[in-house]
């Protein structure tokens, strides 16, 4: 009996083994190449103001949130670019979304269906308020000493975030199905990598923008550059 | 006679209809949860028609004929997002519907249709869950509580700690009164904006009063609405009921409304100071107030629903504390809709003999009626009413008014000369006619636009003399002494004999 354990055992572990040190090797393996995207919105940026009557410490007593942030050369942040057709393993990074300064950070954060750890680095009440059609709805205090909740978002669709003691606090959780997407930096650019080689529908999606589609040709080991403007 | 011959057979009877009772409790007892699901939809249909669609709407969306005008809304059963639950899933058991059904929802315009039977409502039950069947296609799962604990002075001030390491008071106010710092904020599932409960109004609570349906509330959150869950957000599983604990120990279960104003008889001094101890020792009358509705502009949506009326008396003067709710101390700003928070205690200008009182909505042209008034920022003032815009403030005001807002509350003490010859005059004993208006500003509320009462009477307690203090201990002086004579008297004759 113990030694048809050892043998169990043992056949385990060289399976994990190969799991762990090979599936990495495989996707390079795959030799895919990087979609590099950069977003330009041509109308001007959409900042709020908000006077602050609580929380002053940490929220400070004006804010600014950015609703349509617009870098230099009209770049566009906050933006979402995923490859809708292409499959793949789902990363396992650990997927955060920190309350900050009375803001959700990032605002658009994209993730794979599973587990999400969303912080309260403010030491104040916050509520984890979603709405969403296919998952269920969460509506969860998050007083000071609860520094991290787990909940799971498993069908992939938008989940707006919305703070009740704090309404100018709005985010969104995007769950992708596959492991291809990618949010644009202050200057509205992100880099996809590793796409499979082929022709690829992508879809780029601002949250108070018209989201738009365009096709896309990636080459093994090789960037192909993709300008998009969205509009209104 | 027949009624005795009635009682036999129908004590028979109701032993069979006992048994069968019973039987059928057992039969519920044994069922597991989801018993309650044996409502028939197309049967509740045509009693909903009837009675629940000129608010919910025919399509189950809301929007009856009727919604307009309320606040808060009513339901959109299409979402199937309900706010009592005792689940832990996101729709709500079939008893819970049935319970909201049955008892309506206190603070709402929901009423209660306890007067339907159970079978009528079970079969609404049934075809309110058609309108989103998708959300109830999961069967419920109760919502588990940790074990009770009981109201003590221990666990209320655990739930005072709680309370304040949670931040209730961000919606709810520091003492409870729906005044926190987000309540200007906050918004319903469909965006429309949505008040907190004020925690010292129990009656008001939608999914109940007492500590059991406020743990529950805790526990699952009130969906629809910015009210979290807080199961899994305190420090201890019991702190629920600590909490629940704490928060029924705000406010009383029941507003217990007066139907007289007495005012009480003093020697001393009337305080003029509302956060004068004097004022603690007189207990509150509570006065139920409603949006006036019979003129233009209406208010179907009063924010003032209760002020608490303490009066008190002596030779020379009256005075009146009334202590009210309201979330924000208002500045005046008209361009926003934003008008002075104001209140005002209304009297006929002649208290006659007779039942004839003048209208109830400050007069009218053919009789008047008198008002002390009280306006933030202006201070207390007299006046004449023929009507709600028919106001003639007196040029020799004589009125004295001092109020404190503090933590979403008022308290104001007017004071003025009992006896007067230009203004009703305050004499004990005598029933006077007495009616209440309010305004809170900071909700939009100004000139007609208001809540009110109809009248109540006043009475001024007569003063007590200092007889109770020799006759009562006279009698029984008296009649002790008239005993020891009989005693005597009785002992005297048997000796003789």
């Amino acid at each position: 009996m113990r030694k048809v354990l050892a043998v169990v055992g043992a056949v385990a572990l060289t399976v994990a083994a190969v799991a762990f040190v090979g599936l990495p090797v495989r996707a390079g393996a795959q030799a895919g190449g990087t979609i590099e995207v950069e977003v330009r919105y041509n109308g001007s940026p959409v900042i709020e103001d908000v006077k602050v009557n609580k929380d002053v410490e940490v929220c400070g007593k004006e804010k600014k949130i950015d609703k349509i942030a617009v870098g230099p050369n009209k770049g566009l942040a906050d933006t979402l670019v995923w490859v809708t057709d292409a499959k793949g393993p789902a990363t396992s990074k650990p997927v955060a979304l920190d309350q900050k300064g009375c803001e959700f950070h990032p605002r658009v954060l994209p993730m794979p269906p599973g587990e999400i750890d969303i912080l309260n680095s403010d030491g104040v009440l916050h509520n984890i308020h979603t709405f969403s059609s296919l998952n269920p709805t969460i509506n969860k205090a998050q007083p000071k000493f609860k520094k991290v909740m787990k909940e799971r978002l498993e069908k992939p669709e938008v989940v707006r975030v919305q703070c009740d003691v704090h309404s100018w606090m709005q985010g969104w959780i995007v769950v992708v199905p596959n492991p291809f997407f990618g949010v644009t930096d202050g200057r509205g650019v992100t880099k996809i990598e590793n796409v499979p080689p082929g022709k690829h529908p992508i879809e780029v999606w601002h949250p108070l923008l018209a989201k738009q589609a365009k096709e896309v040709e990636v080459k093994a080991g090789q960037t192909v550059k993709v300008a998009v403007e969205l509009k209104k | 006679m027949t009624r005795g011959a009635g009682a036999t057979t129908g004590g028979r009877r109701s032993a069979w209809l006992l048994a069968a009772l019973l039987s059928l409790l057992a039969a519920v007892v044994a069922t597991p949860a989801g018993w309650a699901a044996t409502g028939d939809a197309n049967r509740g249909r045509d009693l909903y028609d009837r009675r629940c669609a000129p608010c919910h709407g025919v399509k189950g969306d809301g929007n009856g004929p009727a919604a307009e005008l309320l606040d808060p809304r009513p339901r959109d059963f299409t979402t199937g997002v309900f706010k009592i639950r005792t689940t832990s899933t996101k729709a709500p058991s079939d008893q819970d519907l049935l319970a909201v059904i049955t008892d309506g929802m206190p603070g709402t315009y929901m009423p209660a249709w306890g007067e339907l039977s159970e079978t009528d409502r079970r079969n609404v039950v049934a075809y309110v869950k058609t309108f989103a069947p998708d959300r109830f296609k999961e069967a419920p799962t109760p919502q588990a509580l940790p074990p009770t604990v009981g109201p003590s002075p221990e666990s209320v001030k655990r739930g005072r700690e709680m309370f304040e390491a949670i931040e209730c008071n961000k919606c709810h106010g520091t003492e409870g009164r729906a005044d926190g710092p987000s309540r200007p904020e906050l918004k319903d599932d469909w965006g429309r904006p949505i008040k907190p409960a004020n925690l010292t109004k129990r009656w008001t609570f939608r999914g109940g009063p007492t500590p059991q349906d406020i743990a529950m509330r805790l526990a699952t959150g009130v969906n629809g609405t910015p009210m979290p869950s807080f199961i899994d957000s305190v420090e201890k599983p019991e702190d629920i009921w600590h909490l629940a604990n704490y928060v029924a120990s705000l406010g009383p279960a029941s507003p217990n409304y007066a139907t007289l104003v007495t005012a009480e008889a003093v020697r001393g001094a009337l305080p003029g100071d509302p956060n004068a101890d004097f004022w603690t020792t007189i207990a509150p009358e509570n006065i139920a107030l409603v949006g006036q509705v019979t003129v233009d502009p209406r208010n179907v949506n009063p924010a003032v629903d209760m002020v608490a009326v303490r009066a008190a008396y002596n030779d020379r003067e009256i005075a009146f504390h009334l202590t009210w709710d309201d979330a924000t101390q208002s500045t005046p700003d008209p361009a926003k809709h934003v008008y002075a928070d104001a209140v005002s205690v209304q009297f006929p200008v002649t208290v006659g003999a007779g039942p004839e009182r003048p209208y109830f909505l400050m007069g009218d042209d053919a009789e008047g009626v008198y008002l002390l008034r009280w306006e933030n920022g202006k201070g207390a003032t007299e006046a004449t009413a023929n009507g709600p815009t028919k106001i003639t403030p007196m040029t020799a005001s004589e009125v004295t008014g001092t109020a404190v807002f503090r933590n979403g509350q008022y308290r104001l003490v007017l004071k003025r000369a009992r006896v007067r010859k230009d203004a009703p005059a305050f004499a004990p004993g005598v029933f006077v006619p007495i009616a209440f208006q309010a305004w809170d500003g900071g909700a939009g509320e100004t000139g007609p636009k208001m809540s009110l009462t109809s009248w109540y009477y006043l009475r001024l307690e007569e003063p007590q003399s200092n007889r109770r203090f020799v006759v009562p201990p006279l009698v029984a002086l008296l009649t002790v002494a008239a005993m020891a004579l009989i005693v005597r008297t009785a002992r005297r004759w048997t000796r003789n004999a």
